[in-house]
């Protein structure tokens, strides 16, 4: 995608549909760019002659813009498109609507739009979008009500509606933005493409989005986590359930997507992630105003009891450290404090505290080593003024470069102490809770600026033994397969028990005598899925049952499923689980986000426990090791109750071997090692199921 | 020389096989006939009152017979109730297929005559198959399915109460998974106990499933879409019923299949849309999808069809349409054609 600065700096903007009848959109988006916007607008309507005291054009190839803002009717859109792009004009941005979203006709219109953008290569936003603003330029290309103050947010939303409400509401907040974009369909540009734009653009701290879906989860996630090293990027992803997938679907068309993979592609991208307006807003304003903690520690000053006591389990359900101050600081406090304070964090400076003794107080905790960010919180009182408290804080936020949350709980009196702080980049809250989970947007920044992205390993494997296994599937009845594929694993140096299929008692006679010891036999069916359900496996069987187990496997299949394919019983090496842990490891192929391993608490109450993690892959050797540390039996891992740990360097190999094999093959949609013993002496995988789309092969 | 096509099973493909032989044996120069003593398929969702099988018959084979001549006698429920109060004359019926026989094989070379139903039907008037056989002498054709080596005994069974009528067995739509081990196996232990076995013809996926038009037609739905191709094949079905979750796990898994789902499981409907082996979406309850949902399907060339019934109803009508596999048109005929002439042995069966 070309450089996104002539669609938010353009010199001369065309309005094409542009009109004065009251109540168009066209007359609308007239208002708002003749009303700030620096460079010149010009109207084209080849019914009008004069529009707005100035010149109107019949054809936007005559205008000489350099942006074409497209509000006809959808059936005359394309033509308007194509005579802008022939004229050379590269940005576009299309408000009309008729488009993809409404089905029929429309999805052949969207189609022919994103060919024409191809051919012409146009930055093309929408259509069926909002419009969009850059306040620099005072460009305001929207139908909406007002324009946006300035400041350094830029904001995209799938939703056009959610602008206009964003607009209105930020205005009494104080909170600026450098872009908008309402998206529209994303027949052309999407978010990837606004986030790397805004990534590069020195005017946007933090990117702020609402998305229903991603149409390139792949892309965006490569995009995303260059951008997220030096800018934040915050996303409300609605259709998190069930319910809300399904008004998802219902309103864009797009796929649901699971949410789980959403989850584990934005984490992997470095977004943040938040559940409603609010919290996106307060995320924001926070990122773009407040540095990024220097230390761990956070620390609570407070005139108020109650609501200190609120902010410090605010801050333990974060998963953040409310700090032991250290000696010097506690004794500088006493000198500050009078004797019937605490001096420990919370500090509570009670009641009759005046401003001076806030600021002396706060001063001090910020000059702890240990604390790298605040909770101000001020309740109202007769010796407190919220407005010189606002004005002190201005001036201590300007030389401190730890963050603090300025927690003011009043109703109108707290007004204009808080756009004094808004002003100056200092968010304000109510509810402690939330001042302190607005922090804790700066920490996870934090860790998201830490993070460090290795090249994944290349290990070397079978890659032709493989390909041959999974093109069986062609030659099966659907795209299922399963234990008969476990020479899939082996070729990707996955180590699995020594085992073989059979068809006959004799067979299966004659192969368990050649293994050691008791074996593991298996019913192999691909329309058998849950094997021990149906009385399918059997463990610890003698070479000398072997023969009358086959029967009673086969009998009891045929018996739970008469249809059922069966395509033997396999035979298997006992494995001592004795000291391992069944854990699963696995892949799902999410239509956004691409393949996602799973990797978690396995056996046959995995769906109970549901104690998995997921990674994008290709996964590298410190994911696939943090996925381990992600899970909440981790420490059955490694040795819990004095059990021998198992070999977690194996576990970590093996997570990258699967990633490499589901790299390699696009065909492998789905599928599952369960369980994937670990052992104290290494890993090995009992059991496989997979799903194979044979269009991919 | 008279072959009758009958079969263990309903719907085993004896349409085709018959006038697959017809065809051959036309080639031949043989003036054939074509005669179907009992008639079965009267229902049909669309209003059609009358078996189809004669009427494709004489457009295979370009014959002049009226259709009553053909199917003398309409073994319909109404039929068979009065049979047993007693009203049908046995005897009278057997004069009924005699003269219309006799009024057709007296042009003809060969006549080939279609079992209804299967071998057993028509019992109740004492019209089995065998009895046909035995009335109009005729050399059986036995057409039988094939999925696992106990299906083998219903065979022996079929060939004792067919006796010395039976000229052979023709295995039909074996599936993949069954095929060597009939040929190695079952074929030399048929042969041993004195069963010919005229051919193994494996399951094909022309003359398996139904296209989406077809289905469409057959259950009177609607199609939504417009520019998305409906001469896929569908084999099976599959019900979304499951979680939005679960749904793309799920669909991943089929082939060649319809989803039949409420045309309000918006969630299950695009995750369909995802998954390569669904070939067309069956919406169910008259729910018409959002027009950005008909739009994603259009896109990814998915048909939509929308019926008002709800999804057990369409299922078990959509089940029985591709269960019954009726012989639709000539294209089914010649590929029938073409599969005999690879694996099964026509002179042999036309000897007979």
């Amino acid at each position: 995608m070309s450089e996104l600065s002539g669609l938010f700096a353009p010199e001369r903007v065309a309005v094409v549909g542009a009109t004065d009848r009251k109540g168009s959109v066209g007359r609308a988006v007239m208002e708002n760019l003749v009303a700030d916007f620096e460079g010149s607008v010009v109207p084209v309507n080849p019914t009008d002659d004069r529009l707005f005291d100035r010149p109107c054009y019949d054809d936007v190839a005559e205008t000489g813009a350099d942006l074409a803002v497209v509000v006809v009717p959808a059936a005359a859109a394309l033509d308007v498109i194509e005579s802008a792009g022939e004229a050379g004009i590269e940005n576009v941005v299309v408000i009309t609507a008729g488009f993809g979203e409404s089905g029929g006709e429309g999805t052949a219109r969207e189609e022919a739009l994103v060919d024409l953008a191809n051919r012409y290569g146009l930055n093309l936003v929408g259509p069926n979008s909002l419009g969009i603003i850059s306040t620099p330029s005072g460009l305001n290309a929207t139908f909406g009500p007002r324009n946006a103050e300035s400041g350094s947010i830029s904001f995209m939303s799938q939703s056009g509606a959610f602008v206009t409400a964003v607009l209105d509401w930020a205005a009494d907040r104080d909170i600026g933005f450098n872009d908008i974009v309402s998206l529209g369909n994303k027949a052309v540009l999407d978010e990837t493409d606004f986030v790397e734009a805004w990534g590069a653009d020195p005017g946007t701290d933090v990117v702020l989005g609402y998305l229903e879906s991603i149409e390139d989860g792949e892309a965006f996630v490569r995009t995303a986590r260059d951008v997220t090293a030096e800018t934040p990027v915050v996303v409300v992803k609605s259709g998190r359930t069930e319910a809300g997938a399904h008004a998802a679907a219902s309103h864009t068309g797009a796929i649901a997507g699971s949410e789980a993979a959403y989850e584990a592609g934005l984490d992997g991208a470095g977004v943040l992630r938040v559940e409603s307006a609010e919290e996106l807003f307060d995320f924001g304003a926070m990122l773009a105003g407040q540095p990024l903690p220097n230390a761990d520690g956070v620390a609570v000053v407070t005139n108020a009891g109650g609501p200190g006591v609120m902010a410090t389990d605010a801050i333990g359900d974060a998963d953040l450290d409310l700090a032991s101050l250290g000696g010097e600081t506690r004794a500088a406090l006493a000198d500050v404090l009078p004797q019937s304070a605490s001096a420990h964090n919370p500090v509570d400076i009670i009641g009759d505290a005046p401003v001076e003794r806030f600021e002396r107080a706060l001063e001090v905790v910020l000059d702890d080593p240990a604390i790298g960010a605040a909770v101000v919180i001020a309740c109202p009182t007769a010796t407190l003024s919220f407005e010189s408290l606002a004005e002190r804080l201005t001036a201590l936020g300007e030389t401190r470069e730890q963050p603090v949350a300025v927690c003011l709980m009043g109703g109108s009196s707290a007004e204009e102490a808080a756009e004094t702080l808004a002003a100056a980049g200092m968010p304000t809250y109510f509810d402690p809770a939330r001042g302190v989970r607005s922090l804790e947007a700066l920490y996870d920044y934090r860790a998201v600026r830490r993070r460090e992205y290795e090249e994944p390993t290349t290990f070397d494997v079978d890659r032709d033994r493989a390909r041959e296994i999974l093109e069986r599937v062609e030659g099966a009845r659907d795209n299922r397969l399963g234990i008969e594929a476990m020479g899939l694993l082996d070729a990707y140096g996955i180590p699995t028990p020594e085992s073989d299929i059979v068809d006959s008692p004799g067979d299966a006679r004659r192969v368990a005598e050649g293994i050691d010891g008791d074996v593991v036999m298996k019913i192999v069916s691909p329309d058998i899925l849950h094997k021990t359900d149906v009385g399918g496996v059997e463990v610890g069987v003698t070479d000398a049952d072997v023969a009358d187990i086959y029967e009673t496997l086969i009998t009891r299949a045929r018996n739970y499923q008469p249809d059922a394919r069966i395509l033997g019983v396999q035979i298997q090496e006992m494995v001592d689980f004795d000291d391992g842990v069944e854990t699963i490891l696995g892949l799902n192929r999410d239509p956004q986000f691409g393949p996602l391993v799973l990797f978690g608490l396995g056996g046959v109450f995995v769906e109970v426990f549901e104690d998995t993690t997921l990674r994008v892959a290709p996964v590298s050797k410190s994911e696939a090791a943090s996925m381990i540390d992600d899970i909440d039996a981790a420490p059955l891992l490694r040795g819990a109750r004095g059990r021998t740990p198992v070999d977690e360097d194996a576990v970590v190999e093996t997570i990258q071997r699967l990633s490499q094999l589901v790299t390699d093959f696009p065909a492998i949609v789905e599928l599952d090692i369960n369980p994937l013993v670990a052992t104290p002496d290494g890993v090995v995988a009992i059991d496989i199921r997979l799903t194979v789309d044979p269009e991919r092969l | 020389m008279t072959l009758l096509v009958t079969s263990t099973k309903e719907s085993t493909g004896k349409t085709a096989v018959a006038l697959s032989l017809a065809r051959a044996a036309r080639e031949r120069g043989e003036r054939v006939g074509y005669m179907k003593p009992k008639g079965t398929r009267l229902q049909s969702s669309v209003g059609k009152t009358l078996d189809e099988d004669p009427l494709l018959a004489r457009e295979v084979l370009d014959l002049d017979s009226q259709t009553h001549e053909m199917e003398p006698v309409v073994y319909s429920s109404t039929f068979i109730q009065e049979a047993i109060r007693g009203r049908e004359d046995p005897e009278a019926l057997r004069e009924r297929i005699t003269e219309e026989f006799e009024g057709m094989a007296e042009d003809t070379d060969r006549m080939i005559l279609e079992g209804g139903g299967s071998l057993t039907t028509g019992g109740i008037v004492g019209l089995t198959d065998r009895d046909i056989a035995e009335l109009l002498d005729a050399t059986v054709v036995l057409v039988v399915p094939y999925a696992q080596p106990s299906d083998i005994d219903e065979v022996l069974a079929a060939a004792e109460f067919l006796g010395d009528r039976l000229g052979g067995v023709l295995f039909n739509a074996v599936p993949d998974a069954a095929f060597d081990s009939l040929a190695s196996d079952v074929v030399p232990f048929l042969e041993g106990r004195g069963v010919r076995v005229f051919g193994t013809v494996p399951r094909d996926r022309d003359l398996a499933g139904v296209t989406v038009a077809e289905l469409a037609t057959e259950l009177g739905a609607d199609v939504l879409t417009s520019e998305a191709p409906t001469d896929g094949l569908l084999e099976r079905f599959v019900v979304g019923a499951m979680t939005a979750g679960e749904a793309l796990g799920q669909l991943r898994r089929v082939r060649d299949a319809a989803l039949i789902t409420g045309g309000d499981r918006t969630d299950v409907v695009t995750a369909a849309l995802e998954a390569s082996g669904v070939e067309c979406l069956l919406l169910t309850g008259g729910f018409r999808p959002p027009e950005a949902v008909l739009g994603r399907a259009e896109a990814a060339d998915v048909p939509v069809l929308l019926v008002g019934a709800d999804t057990k109803t369409i299922l078990d009508r959509a089940e029985n349409i591709i269960r019954s596999g009726r012989t639709r048109d000539t294209h089914t005929v010649e590929r029938m054609g073409e599969l005999l002439r690879d694996y099964a042995d026509i002179d042999a069966m036309l000897g007979a």
